[in-house]
């Protein structure tokens, strides 16, 4: 019966119009478009790699090995399941023009290459005639970063360890581009038969084979793929087809967009305070008529249902003018985002992101307009006759905390389901809710101390009306510090957090880095190789161990993933040495390490704290898989081994008699003088063509330019953040305009200058912004020091430029905000101000 | 005893205010018979708006008991004194307290429909035919005048029919002319519907047309005569 009173009583409540739900309806379309968006960029890039997956992946199938081609026997079963099989290979190298040199990512491919799609050159040539031999000198094609970088021109002859090749043109789309990962240097394409006799591509070369297939039309391919890995159990094969082209991408894409909806829902918990605001300030309003319909017999129920139906309906226009802006926007965006972005895309409006993105609105209004909702129920209809408008902060009943309890475990609950990380979730929202809190005690503890202090500050009139304001007005310092104190916590952690990481990685590791990373250097080249450094003033110190690659398959002959589940070790293939004495520096934690002589069963010293994570002991046996050959060991030492200094570091290390037979290069790092370092290179790759010489600040730099990338877009997601922060600040300051004129009319009455009023009013901006900010930063920096502890694990300091920014960011959005609304005040003529008053 | 409308023995009211408690009405006790009509009438202060709340439920006495038609208010809660205002209860205010989002004919029906009468809108046509203001039915409190918002409350509390009218200074808002005519409404309406009337003025005038004034001063009742004494 109320229900159906209540809704008539709400659409009549609605031809009030939107007069004072501009701010409640752009604090929600906000946070919802937001959100709305970057759901919609993440399904357009997956529809973008589900659409292209075969042509990305470069095949149907794709079975990839480690260092090595496949056997004939392997080669005979893909052909025996395809309609068409390609063979690539993938390894980096130097390109040398004279005594230039560059490091690029090298694919070899056959004359199947590409399987799907086109490779687009400038000049607009086929491939085949691009690689093709002239005069004995084969093509290749080169991105156009590496062209420039080297200098040279279409025609021009360069060289791949001893192999001389001619520039033939420009990669402008390479179609399997995406799916090939993180890539140290820009690519050159060559056919593989000309790397024959360049030394590039013998055993034992850190190289990847890969074999693209067209299946025949409604093959199986999950049947497909569990023949494959038991045809090839154990020799470390690698399985990906169109279904998942590029796995490694969708992931990045699928984590960098379940972080950026995190801090999209940061932003819809501002834009909630401002709800909240909206909501209590137009209740206020209503109170007349509250309690005029209380008067004429109207009953709670009633009254909450009519302010709820009403809210409902204005939260749904809300969220839907969000999703709307949510969908369009990336559409519009489309050319952008498509020329920006180095992977496929195909934009189009998608439910799903954006139900979701709905969902999270209708729950934050949900949460935040319920309590004071609740509050119509305090409204006696006494209120008619006298002011008997019960404003004082008080906890709702109880259904209404259970609701609003249970409200927040459904959205807890649903950004958890949605974004598969429910680690990060948690993390997130519990750092909102313990920033609320915090904000909350801290406009408490901020209007206390105003005032205070305004009584302590007579004869200073200015600071005085201040104090008095701050302390005053509740509603006020409340909503202001919440509102943009939150913004900025947002902000302020993303800024510690960005800045801790890219010291961590950009401060401090170059100190202690080694100059160069040397890779693919030969038996007989090792010896040569050291002398030529050792006799080098410049070199402080060169470090140099033989290099497999293996992959772990087996602990005490159980499949290793069953063992240590996903640890990293056991994911893919890792880097195995041997060594007659362990390193002077290495400490052996555990067991003894072999004798220098030791020729007997194979022995392991293993890597002492991932040891521990995967649950190793003294004594277990390990089976790795090198080349296609299983070899066994057991476990009879840990050491410790430290990853993060970029100097040589192996998880596994045998005794040499057990890995004698197995074809290898070795891998070394120099540590040398910066000035020193361009000849060094010049002298080895002159004397040792196949050696691939990476530079670790180089490395880093790419590193560090990809967390760039994800740091703008982090920025990006908060900006929309404090955005909403600012516009639920002008709402503070437009609901508290009233007041302000009132006591501007006052003061002038009593002989107040505009200029003294002026000043008062921006000091209380100024303090209160101040206020929100320190709060701000103490709010960020608890979570940045959080995640740069828990999550990133690394070490944490202050970011002083970004902790200022946002404390002078606080001031000034608060100045500005609280002087747009007090030109009028200022302006006002008290008569008129102080006649409409009564 | 069961013409008796109200009966109020000892009734008090003490509000609860920033300075602490104020002492509104003392021991109030009075009895008031069907379709009878009673001036309150006293100087600002006085406690005659507070003493017309008690009766009306919208506020509490804090001590004595308080019994509308039989019914003890002091013992209801908010919603039951909502119901118990709803089925006999009119009441008109000073400020008039139309709901500005509804138009007059859904303002004079939100106590019909909140009673569940089916028939609301159009009895809260004939109420408004009453009042003399059919043509203005559709429009909106912001779009009428003063006297014409105060037909529209009289409207809207005579509409149900109740058996208790309360008014608290109906004319207080109000030009003379405009006055007048809305206490000749205010009055034939009671006749008509033959409802128990409380009037709260500060008019003399006003207070002689009821049967019975009764004067309050600091809370409690300063004198009590028959209307034709005052006159």
């Amino acid at each position: 019966m109320s229900l159906a009173l209540a809704t008539k009583f709400a659409r009549r409540e609605l031809r009030g119009g939107l007069r004072g739900f501009r701010l409640f309806l752009a604090c929600l379309a906000l946070g919802v478009a937001a959100i709305a968006a970057v759901g919609s960029v993440r399904a357009a890039i997956e529809a973008g790699l589900e659409r292209e997956g075969a042509s990305i992946l470069g095949g149907d199938a794709e079975l990839e090995l480690t260092y090595r081609f496949a056997t004939d026997e392997e080669r005979g079963w893909m052909q025996a399941q395809a309609t068409a099989v390609s063979e690539i290979a993938d390894f980096r190298s130097m390109a040398v023009v004279g005594d230039d040199r560059a490091l690029t990512q090298v694919k070899a491919v056959d004359t199947a290459y590409p399987l799907i799609g086109t490779v687009l050159l400038r000049p607009d040539i086929p491939l085949a005639d691009a690689l093709a031999s002239q005069d004995d000198i084969p093509g290749a094609v080169m991105e156009r970063a590496l062209i420039d970088r080297l200098g040279l021109s279409v025609g021009d002859v360069f060289a791949l360890g001893t192999q001389s090749y001619s520039l033939r043109a420009e990669i402008l789309r390479e179609p399997d581009n995406a799916a090939g990962g993180f890539a140290l240097g820009p690519r050159t394409l060559v056919l593989r038969d000309s790397l024959e006799g360049s030394g590039l591509l013998s055993t034992g070369s850190l190289f990847n084979s890969k074999y693209r297939l067209t299946l025949p039309q409604g093959a199986d391919i999950d049947a497909l793929e569990l023949a494959a890995k038991e045809t090839f159990e154990g020799s470390g094969l690698r399985w990906r087809d169109a279904r998942n082209g590029a796995p490694g991408v969708a992931q990045f894409v699928e984590r960098l967009s379940a972080f950026l909806i995190l801090v999209g829902l940061s932003g819809l918990a501002v834009g909630g305070v401002g709800v909240s605001a909206a909501v209590r300030s137009y209740l206020a309003r209503k109170t007349e008529v509250i309690a005029t319909l209380r008067a004429l017999g109207a009953d709670r129920s009633t009254i909450f249902l009519t302010y709820f139906i009403q809210i409902g309906i204005l939260s749904l226009l809300g969220v839907t003018i969000g999703v709307i802006l949510g969908a369009l926007l990336p559409i519009a965006a489309s050319p952008i985002l498509e020329a920006r972005l180095p992977i496929p895309t195909q934009f189009s409006i998608f439910p799903a992101p954006l139900i979701e993105a709905g969902l999270y609105g209708l729950l934050t209004a949900f949460i935040f307009t319920l309590w004071p909702l609740a509050r119509t129920d305090r409204v006696r209809a006494a209120t008619l006759f006298r002011d008997a408008w019960d404003g004082a902060s008080r906890l709702p009943a109880i259904p209404f905390i259970i609701a609003t309890v249970a409200a927040i475990a459904v959205l807890v609950g649903m950004a958890g389901w949605f974004n598969g990380s429910w680690f990060l979730t948690l993390w997130t929202l519990g750092g909102i809710v313990g920033a609320l809190v915090l904000l909350t005690i801290a406009a408490f503890g901020i209007r206390i101390a105003a005032r205070a202090l305004s009584h302590r500050l007579r004869g200073r009139p200015r600071f005085r009306w201040a104090m008095a304001a701050i302390g005053g007005t509740g509603e006020g310092a409340g909503a202001v510090v919440l509102s943009l104190g939150l913004g900025l916590s947002v902000l302020a952690a993303v800024g510690q957090i960005d800045g801790n990481l890219r010291q961590a990685i950009a401060g401090n590791l170059p100190a202690i880095a080694p100059s160069y990373f040397f890779v693919d250097i030969q038996k007989d080249q090792i010896d040569g190789y050291t002398e030529r450094l050792q006799n080098d003033p410049a070199v402080s110190r060169i470090d140099s161990a033989p290099m497999l690659r293996g992959v772990l398959t087996q602990i005490n002959d159980r499949p290793a993933i069953e063992v240590a589940g996903d640890h990293w070790v056991v994911s893919g293939d890792r880097g195995v040495t041997y060594a007659a004495r362990p390193d002077p520096e290495a400490i052996i934690t555990q067991g003894a390490w072999w004798p220098a002589d030791y020729t007997g069963p194979p022995q392991i010293s293993f890597a002492a704290e991932e040891a521990e994570e995967m649950g190793l002991a003294l004594g277990d046996t390990i089976t790795i898989n090198v080349l296609g050959r299983d070899i066994r060991g057991t476990i009879t030492s840990f050491q410790e081994v430290d990853f993060s200094t970029a100097g040589i570091g192996f998880i596994l290390t045998m005794n040499p008699s057990a890995l004698a037979g197995a074809p290898h290069t070795f891998i070394s790092t120099v540590y040398a003088e910066p000035e020193s370092e361009a000849q060094i290179l010049r002298d080895l790759a002159a004397a040792y063509p196949n050696i691939t010489a990476i530079r670790v600040k180089d490395a880093i730099d790419r590193v560090a330019g990809v967390l760039a990338g994800l740091a703008a877009a982090t920025s990006y997601g908060a900006a929309a953040t404090l955005l909403t922060g600012f516009l639920v600040l002008i709402g503070a300051a437009a609901a508290g305009a009233d007041a302000r004129t009132y006591e501007a009319a006052m003061l002038k009455t009593m002989g107040a200058s505009r200029r003294m009023i002026a000043a008062s009013f921006i000091l209380r901006a100024a303090l209160l912004g101040f206020a929100a900010g320190a709060v701000a930063l103490l709010a960020g920096t608890l979570g940045g020091w959080a995640v740069s502890t828990f999550v990133m694990e690394t070490d944490y300091t202050v970011i002083w430029p970004s902790a200022l920014l946002i404390i002078t960011g606080g001031i000034i959005a608060t100045v500005l905000a609280g002087l747009g609304f007090a030109r009028r005040a200022l302006q006002a003529r008290p008569a008129r101000v102080l006649r409409a008053r009564e | 005893m069961t013409d008796l409308i109200f009966s109020l023995k000892d009734a008090a009211l003490r509000l609860n205010g920033n300075a602490g408690p104020v002492d509104i009405l003392h021991g109030i006790s009075l009895e008031v018979r069907a379709g009878e009509s009673i001036g309150l009438i006293g100087p600002s202060g006085s406690g005659k708006s507070s003493l017309l709340m008690v009766m009306g439920g919208l506020e509490q006495a804090t001590g004595g008991t308080v019994l509308a038609m039989g019914e003890d208010l002091t013992a209801m809660d908010e919603d039951a004194l909502a119901r118990f205002r709803r089925d006999r209860m009119g009441i008109v205010f000073q400020s008039f307290h139309l709901i500005p989002t509804m138009t007059a004919l859904e303002n004079v029906a939100t106590p019909l429909e909140l009673a569940g009468h089916a028939d609301a809108y159009t009895r809260a046509e004939d109420a408004l035919k009453t009042v003399g203001l059919a043509a203005r039915a559709g429009h909106y409190p912001a779009q009428m005048s003063g006297g014409e918002q105060q037909r529209v409350a009289l409207a809207r509390a005579t509409a149900p029919r109740p058996a208790i009218l309360l008014a608290d200074e109906p004319t207080g808002n109000l030009d003379s002319a405009n006055g007048e005519a809305i206490m000749d409404l205010l009055f034939n309406l009671r006749d008509q519907f033959g409802s128990t009337l409380v009037l709260v003025t500060h008019s003399d005038a006003l207070a002689t047309r009821c049967d019975r004034v009764i004067t309050l001063r600091d809370g409690r009742v300063d004198g009590a005569r028959d209307s034709a004494a005052v006159a």
